[in-house]
């Protein structure tokens, strides 16, 4: 047994497109435990949405399916779980925020509606009850004239308010776990450190463990303990934040660093950014998805695929480099 | 939401002041011996009387003159007689149907109504239930057999849909009879004993107890109703499809999953209110393909409602009776698009709140 909450192995999601069959996450393994935060890093399409919709069930298929791996959550394989059996977790256990709090509350529902729909289904509550708990989670994260909003649209609401209404919806059930999928991505500076503090607030209030999606390395920084770096539907480095930081090994991640502008930056470097985007996989992969991007591709590196490997306690890279001496490790 | 509805009901005197000039300005086109049997019924003997006629009634005056004598007619100054004037109802004297077009219109229009109003029932229902249920099974048998079904819809027109259906059920299978009721029992509709409440032959006739009397109607509307609501079913089916199919899209459904609702509340209470929203729109600008289908199937099945006997005045080149069934129709169109709108604010908050 292990002691995580969330212990996902092994998982494997696709979709059928015309084009062919896309690779998205392609043996994917990570461990969270009771009240950690994790943050999951990469550039856009790297399969960091789909690794969180796949835990949750909810990969819309077709074109989606799961084609391997498990997700165990208190002893339970959310993969294998049946729908009536998976409601059952979401809302209520894991609950999650998505990016664009534009467009993930319905706009036809009163935000009271929408906060009560929980709370009434997975706390048995009944309207009344569930319209006055709605008002203090509304206070809880912090928005003002809590009642009396509850009759206002979505519309009538800002997008730092909205994303507030989010993170009140998600956490009302009180879940063991967040899942947070690039929270602030849409949202302008100020308002995104609003948010950050208000989740570190509630983290140490009721503290759930939380899944922190970004492609920000800075936003991780400042929020999460442990943070896993995915590119190509996989896991390519992990570590503790600090060790991360302080020890970029693999070359992805050394690239992501260099193109974080750093405060502290002696002089004016140019910002490093790596060239090239990210691969679309049309199979799975069977040589390092990054060897055409990286600088100290060797043979090896276009014919095999790295797994993970602890390369100090805590840290492990999937690389066949070593990318302090340049040498095969 | 009041301030909108309030907002909405003062526009329409001013679509309809712009319809009533619509149709003054199709009347110039007329001559002033034409325009003037618009208020006469016999046929004047000699030239002078015409004259005589065209100077009373004023259509030899400025435009604006006759404009406002159109809207409002003329009082006899003498025995204090109002004769005249749409506003109060007189459209004119319909010269083929020998009768005032306003009583023209009040004894067809039920029939047209009675059969719009059942035509309707299927068109919203069945349509936007087929609609979402294709789109919940998106690629599945069921979707592709709603395709195929609104394919052959949209493309066939009512015409000919009309016909195809006359042809099959009336001539060769003889199950269903044109036309709005059998002799006997038009002869008890018309009698003393049968209360016209709604002046709807179907609701009548259930009012009155007569469940064979409604069975017969039924059987005369059958088809009807099929032809007229065949084409905005298939719209409806289209127009819902894609607008829940392009819903289910959406992240706030995602977020609905996420909530642990069951599939059947995430389609119904999350994302169909949404889907409706296209679908409303559909409904005003369907009002009025549905009224061209009334003339088409009335004119087909024989029925006497308003667009059947618009088509045959028409043809008789009885322009009056046209104006005045044209007059009408725009009423219809203005106040229908006006429950709507009001609908659509009903189910929009974006609409109703700013
Ligand atoms: N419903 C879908 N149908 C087809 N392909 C999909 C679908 N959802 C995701 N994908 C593909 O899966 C891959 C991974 O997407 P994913 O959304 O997980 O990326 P991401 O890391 O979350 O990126 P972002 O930072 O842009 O959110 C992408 O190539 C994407 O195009
Ligand atoms: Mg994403």
């Amino acid at each position: 047994m292990s002691n995580y909450l969330l212990d996902v192995q092994g998982l494997e999601t696709t979709f059928k497109t015309p084009d062919g069959v896309l690779h998205a996450v392609n043996g994917v393994s990570f461990g969270l435990k009771e009240g950690e935060t994790l943050g999951v890093v990469g550039e856009s399409g790297c399969g960091k949405s789909v690794t969180m919709l796949s835990v949750l069930g909810l990969i819309p298929s077709p074109p989606g399916e799961i084609k391997a791996g498990k997700a165990m959550f208190f002893g339970h394989d959310l993969v294998k779980m049946t729908n009536a059996e998976i409601r059952q977790v979401r809302g209520a256990q894991i609950g999650m925020v998505f990016q664009d709090p534009m467009t993930s509350l319905n706009p036809v529902l009163t935000i009271g509606r929408q906060l009560e729909e929980p709370l009434m289904l997975h706390v048995g509550m009944n309207k009344k009850q569930a319209s006055e708990r709605a008002a203090e989670l509304l206070e809880m994260v912090g928005i003002p004239n809590a009642k009396d909003r509850l009759s206002d649209y979505p519309h009538q609401f800002s997008g730092g308010m909205r994303q507030r209404v989010m993170i009140a919806m998600a956490l009302s059930c009180s879940p063991q776990l967040l899942i947070a999928d690039e929270p602030t991505t849409a949202l302008d500076v100020t308002i995104q450190a609003q948010i950050m503090d208000l989740v570190k607030r509630l983290r140490n209030e009721l503290g759930m463990a939380i899944i922190w999606i970004s492609h920000d390395l800075g936003v991780v920084a400042g929020l999460a303990q442990r943070v896993i770096v995915m590119y190509g539907g996989l896991i390519i480095e992990e570590a503790s934040v600090n060790d991360l930081y302080a020890n970029p090994t693999h070359p992805y991640t050394i690239g992501l660093l260099g193109s974080l502008p750093r405060v502290d930056a002696k002089e004016r470097t140019k910002l490093y950014s790596i060239e090239g985007s990210p691969p679309v996989l049309y199979n799975k992969p069977t040589a390092c998805p990054f060897a055409p991007r990286c600088k100290w591709a060797m043979e090896r590196c276009w014919k095999e695929n790295p797994a993970l490997e602890t390369v100090s306690p805590e840290h492990r890279v999937a690389c066949w480099v070593d990318t302090k001496t340049g040498r095969a490790r | 939401m009041t301030t909108y509805i309030i907002r909405r009901l003062l526009l329409v005197p001013v679509i309809l002041f712009g319809v009533t000039i619509l149709i003054f300005g199709m009347l110039q086109f007329l001559d002033p011996v034409e325009r003037v049997s618009m208020y006469i019924r016999d046929t004047p003997k000699s030239d002078a009387q015409i004259e005589a006629l065209i100077t009373k009634y004023g259509l030899d005056k400025p435009i604006y003159v006759q404009y406002w004598k159109w809207l409002v007619g003329d009082v006899d100054p003498i025995t204090n007689v109002r004769s005249g004037g749409i506003l109060f109802g007189d459209f004119g004297y319909s010269r083929t149907n020998s009768q005032p077009v306003a009583d023209l219109i009040k004894n067809r229009f039920p029939n047209t109504l009675d059969l719009t109003l059942w035509a309707i029932g299927p068109v919203i229902f069945v349509g936007i239930w087929l609609g979402i249920q294709a789109a919940v099974r998106h690629n599945k048998p069921f979707d592709q057999m709603a395709r195929i079904f609104s394919i052959i819809g949209t493309s066939l027109p009512t015409f000919v849909f009309g016909l195809l259906v006359l042809m099959l059920f009336y001539a060769n299978l003889g199950w269903f009879p044109p036309g709005r009721v059998s002799d006997e029992f038009s002869k008890i509709i018309s009698s003393a004993e049968f209360t016209n409440y709604t002046k709807l032959l179907s609701i009548d006739s259930l009012l009155n107890g007569r469940f064979d009397i409604f069975l017969d109607v039924m059987k005369h509307m059958v088809l009807p109703i099929l032809t007229l609501s065949y084409i905005s079913w298939a719209t409806f089916l289209r127009v819902t499809r894609s607008s829940m199919l392009e819903t289910l899209r959406m992240e706030y459904v995602t977020t609905a999953r996420a909530k642990g609702l069951s599939e059947r509340d995430v389609i119904h209470k999350h994302a169909r209110p949404n889907a409706m929203l296209p679908v409303t729109t559909l409904a005003g600008f369907s009002i009025v393909g549905l009224l061209g289908g009334v003339v088409i199937t009335e004119t087909v099945f024989n029925y006497p409602g308003i667009g059947a006997t618009a088509a045959r005045s028409a043809a008789q080149l009885d322009v009056i009776t046209v104006l005045g069934f044209t007059l009408f129709t725009g009423l219809i169109l203005v106040v229908s698009n006006v429950i709507v709108d009001v609908l659509y604010a009903f189910i929009d908050p974006r609409v109703r709140l700013s």
